[in-house]
């Protein structure tokens, strides 16, 4: 319909304000508002789900219960009453038997049918045949190897292979298992067989050191009820097992880098606050004479309110709806990343993510937008004939400050961490508060210099000088987009190489245990005749914690309480460990030859021992004092060998121990475990290698997508650039085009253009690299829990792309200035 | 008007009266106060003291909704610098007032008074594409379309060169007579304030009527 025939509504102005042009930024901005929050947002709702499931693929099951003694009929017929899927595994270590007597000690495994509950079960006919997923497991009277097992046993498909009293048909290969990290039984190579073998074998006797596993899933309800009824009942060689238990590494590294895209969120919606706030300025500045014109032809101020208001509210309802869809669409792009290599569908995502994505669109749109809109309506309608005339001012700060305060609000419900949020906003304070001053204090100091300057420099820093307020506000808005952007890419950098540090290319993946003391030059001597790089040698004693200054603490079993007998691996040392970190007390000296200890916090802390307290100790049947002389906090992320329990040399020296190391083997190399296995039958391989480079694929991934909510958020701060230059560009322009008019050369406009943004550029990238380096220390220190360091080579990158930036914007913004002839500029303002 | 040192007149013991159809002139020297005495008469300010009465409606009286409401209702106004937004085309320029009122034929009636000015080719034209002159037609049929009861003309030739403002004074005086508008212009054209039945001079904040 024509709009004529209807007189004008909210709809109408949107429509000629969107073909004059000047709602772009303003829509781009709430769109980016909008978008950002919402993808990142839901991305990180939707990884939540998936690695909730994710993880409980790494425990083949929704909960675990893991027991040392068989699981009582009643705990699974009651798991089934409340409607949960149920299956059981046995773990045990054992002697597996050829018929050409060929044995190797194999990590048995026997599962009932419905194994595994969660994940996937891959198997092949052969060793290292074509995989597949839908073989079940396997049947009664037969057995599938691990196809290394193969090898060692000289077995193959079909042959018969014992285990205990029981012989087995080999019919097939296991070549993944969901939980292989988490039901690790003794350190072979796996033998799967089905549970009802078990009675057959005769190998589980009281006594017998075997794993029972029973396996749920089904509803969480179901799962609730369930863990309510058997908590109470669990005894202290039961262990109830969650998502949590599954991963702890994977978990700290999600956790952190959802920290990360939580906080780049936030960073987002500042970003465009700020952006909505310059375009919503620039936007009602424009529209000055317009409203002007409209109130001298009759329009009242509620008319103007209304007009401007409703088509506001438009576009607010566009780019909401707009922003979730491309928020939607940027999660799924954020999740294809991860889909992929996970091998998860993307989780659950709620209503959170939009509800947020709104509340930000009403919070940018109500406390940035229409202040500067709704003060249209206050203009006289005098300004048609003198335009010297305008609205009052005194409102724009307590906007702001209002602005400021929702704003907060909104991170804090975003990113749901106050020390987050905190960090951010010290930051943006120390950048908006001691930068204003300090800018118009730099400007000053230019006019004096400029003084004495050439006539580009004078005309360039006079300008400064003149709209120093305008120009300082300009800054401090430059220097915030920029300083977000930088935290941004300080946080990530230490992230990255944090995980980086974690697990480096060549990390060791395979660990050995049990080298006695003889083997250990000549085992040394096999990995270096291959090639192979080993880590320092550990040795290691098995011990028992006995009591605590005097005070026996109970004995292992059918006791409910924490404070208990630990038994534990311990080792000696003369230097505090790699990875490892003393939180109380101090380290020995070298040749001290008083009995110390230091533990471990957590195991500590289970002992209810503390630095001073007396251990009673025991290892086999001789028993020692010590004195706790430190604790520590030890890096279960790296990797590395970690203890709970370290002695000096000369406490343990005398006890009988063995050794352990750890090594890098590449993909490739993996035939040569059979030959080290070989050569030293009596040492334990454990091989870590699925599971690290699970790990190190999932912290790529997660970079990935860092990478990508990085640039997102890259775009947001040139936005705000690009609003914050627009916003000055009428007057500039229209100086220029005087100044042009007067006979200024172009070469001297586009000099002191040049000049002058490039100035505000630099000034802008020094304030914000200092808010940078303080909000990046918060978040580091306070927030993220990563390691701080300041970044002094970022300074000058800082100020140089200030410079190129502002100043590249700003003469690109006002080039009209000097192509265009200056008569068609002044008619158009 | 307050100012540091006391209070200073701008306009001072400034009474006259102009009857329904008539045409008025303002003239005087720049800063005599011409344009401060338009905006009070057209209620786009309010004086300190003294009424301004329309159609016998006080503008004192009135709030700046009420005042609005009243320009909606009988005035028109052709400024100096054109103010058209260069947002809108020529059509849409004129009928924004139309629109502004509510009115159901807005598109059919600017379009018949952009036709009266000659302009009924350069409709779908935006502002900067026009010439002076054509924003100037454009700005009287702005004013015209509404159909107000008095139009007030703020130095309508001064941007324009002698022959276009020629055309627009024909243009103005020609509209003036078959709508029967009261005008009121400030000028500082002789030639353009003798058109008019009533002079006034403007001269340090007083008028004197010029015959």
């Amino acid at each position: 319909m024509r709009a004529g025939s209807r007189g004008m509504n909210p709809a109408i102005l949107l429509l000629r304000d969107w073909r004059g042009g000047e709602l772009g930024v303003l829509l781009a901005a709430l769109l980016l508002a909008v978008s950002v929050v919402v993808g990142i947002s839901a991305f990180v709702n939707s990884l939540q789900s998936a690695l909730i499931s994710e993880s409980l693929r790494f425990l083949a099951a929704d909960r675990v219960i893991r027991s040392g003694q068989s699981i009582s009929d009643e705990w699974t017929a009651r798991a089934e009453v409340e409607g949960l899927m149920v299956a059981q595994t046995l773990g045990f270590p054992s002697m597996a038997v050829t018929e050409s007597d060929n044995l190797y000690l194999a990590s048995v495994m026997a599962v009932s049918s419905g194994y595994p509950l969660r994940g996937e079960l891959l198997s092949s006919a052969t060793p290292y045949g074509e995989v597949r997923s839908d073989a079940g497991i396997p049947k009664p009277g037969e057995a599938w190897l691990a196809p290394r097992l193969f090898a060692l046993l000289e077995a193959k498909p079909g042959d018969r292979v014992w285990v205990g009293d029981q012989a087995l048909v080999i019919s097939g290969a296991v070549r993944s298992q969901p939980d292989t990290a988490s039901a690790a039984f003794g350190y072979g190579p796996r033998l799967l067989m089905n549970l009802a073998d078990i009675p057959a074998t005769g190998v589980i006797q009281p006594g017998s050191r075997v794993t029972w596993r029973l396996l749920l899933a089904g509803e969480a309800d179901a799962l609730d009820a369930f863990t309510q009824w058997v908590t109470p009942r669990l005894n202290q060689g039961q262990r109830l097992l969650g998502v949590e238990d599954s991963q702890p590494s994977i978990s700290q590294t999600l956790d952190r880098a959802q920290g990360f895209l939580l906080l780049a969120g936030s960073l987002g919606v500042v970003l465009a606050a700020a952006a909505i706030a310059l375009a919503a300025r620039r936007f009602s500045e424009r529209h000055t004479d317009h409203v002007a014109i409209m109130k001298s032809l009759g329009a009242s101020r509620q008319r103007i309110a209304r007009l401007y208001g409703g088509s506001l509210l438009i576009l607010g309802v566009v780019a909401t709806t707009l922003g979730c869809a491309l928020g939607w669409a940027l999660q799924a792009l954020f999740f294809q990343l991860f889909a992929e290599q996970l091998g998860v569908q993307p989780g659950a995502i709620g209503f959170e993510p939009y509800l947020i994505g709104g509340a930000t669109a009403l919070v940018c749109l109500g406390f940035f937008a229409w202040p500067p809109l709704e003060r249209l309506a206050q203009i006289p309608p005098l300004r048609v004939l003198r335009r010297d005339v305008d609205a009052s001012d005194a409102q724009r700060s307590m906007d702001y400050a209002l602005g400021a305060v929702s704003v907060f609000a909104l991170m804090w419900w975003y990113s749901g961490d106050l020390k987050v949020t905190g960090s951010v906003v010290a930051g943006l304070s120390l950048t908006v508060g001691a930068g204003y001053f300090a800018a118009q204090i730099l400007l000053r100091g230019g006019r004096a210099m400029g003084s004495a300057a050439g006539s580009v420099w004078r005309l360039a820093l006079a300008n400064l000088h003149r709209r120093g307020t305008a120009n300082a506000l300009q800054m401090v808005i430059f220097a915030i987009a920029i300083m977000l952007m930088l935290v941004l890419v300080m946080v990530r950098g230490a992230l990255v190489d944090q995980w980086q540090a974690q697990l480096p290319p060549g990390s060791p993946n395979h660990f050995m245990l049990n080298i006695t003391a003889e083997e250990r030059t000549s085992l040394t001597q096999f990995l270096v005749e291959r090639g192979i790089e080993s880590e320092p040698q550990f040795p290691m004693t098995r011990g028992r914690v006995m009591a605590v200054n005097g005070e026996e603490l109970a004995a292992a079993d059918g006791v409910q309480s924490e404070r208990r007998q630990r038994e534990a691996n311990f080792t000696y040392a003369d230097t505090l460990p790699e990875a490892n970190e003393i939180i109380a007390g101090e380290w020995w000296d070298a040749d001290t030859d008083e009995a110390q200890v230091s533990l471990e916090r957590e195991f500590a802390q289970r002992l209810g021992a503390n630095v001073g307290d007396a251990l009673e100790l025991r290892i086999a049947s001789e028993s020692f004092q010590a004195r706790v002389s430190s604790l520590r906090e030890s890096d279960w992320q790296s990797m590395k060998p970690n203890f709970f329990v370290i002695f000096p040399k000369k406490t343990l020296e005398r006890f009988p121990n063995t050794f352990l190391t750890s090594f890098y083997l590449p993909a490739e190399q993996k035939a040569l475990l059979n030959e080290l296995i070989t050569a030293f039958p009596t040492v334990t391989i454990i091989e870590l290698d699925i599971v690290i480079a699970e790990i190190r694929t999932i912290i790529d991934r997660v970079g990935q997508a860092i990478e990508l909510v990085l640039a997102v958020i890259l775009l947001a701060g040139s936005l705000v650039l690009i609003a914050g230059v627009q916003a000055s560009v009428d007057i500039r322009l229209r100086e220029s085009a005087l100044l042009r008019a007067l006979g200024a050369k172009k070469s001297l406009l586009l000099g002191a253009l040049l000049i002058e943004f490039s100035t505000l550029g630099a000034f802008a990238g020094l304030l914000a690299v200092l808010g940078a380096e303080m909000a990046a220390w918060a978040l580091q220190t306070q927030a993220l829990d990563l390691t701080y360091q300041a970044s002094p080579w970022l300074w000058p990158w800082s100020i140089l792309a200030g410079v190129i930036l502002i100043g590249g914007l700003g003469v690109l913004s006002c080039r009209k200035a000097v192509v265009v002839p200056p008569l068609v500029v002044l008619r158009e303002l | 008007m307050p100012i540091a040192d006391g209070v200073l007149e701008i306009l001072r013991g400034i009474s006259f009266e102009i009857k329904q159809g008539d045409t008025a002139a303002i003239v005087g020297v720049s800063g005599s106060g011409k344009s401060t005495l338009l905006g009070l008469l057209a209620g786009l300010d309010v004086a300190s003291g003294g009424d301004v009465i329309i159609d016998g409606q006080s503008l004192a009286a009135l709030d700046e909704d009420e005042r609005a409401a009243l320009r909606a209702e009988k005035v028109g106004f052709v400024f100096q610098s054109f103010q058209l937004l260069p947002a809108l085309t020529a059509l849409e320029n004129v009928m924004l007032p139309l629109e502004l009122s509510g009115n159901n034929s807005a598109l059919a009636r600017a379009t018949g008074y952009l036709e009266r000015v000659g302009l009924d080719h350069r409709l779908n034209h935006y502002p900067s594409m026009l010439s002076g002159g054509e924003q100037q037609r454009v700005a009287i049929a702005r004013a015209f379309a509404a159909r107000p009861q008095i139009l007030f003309a703020d130095e309508p030739t001064g941007n324009l060169d002698k022959a276009t403002g020629d055309t627009v004074i024909e243009l103005l005086f020609d509209l003036n007579r078959s709508e029967g508008t009261t005008l009121v212009l400030v000028t500082h054209d002789e030639r353009l304030a003798k058109r008019c039945n009533q002079q006034f001079v403007m001269e340090s904040g007083d008028l004197e009527a010029a015959h």
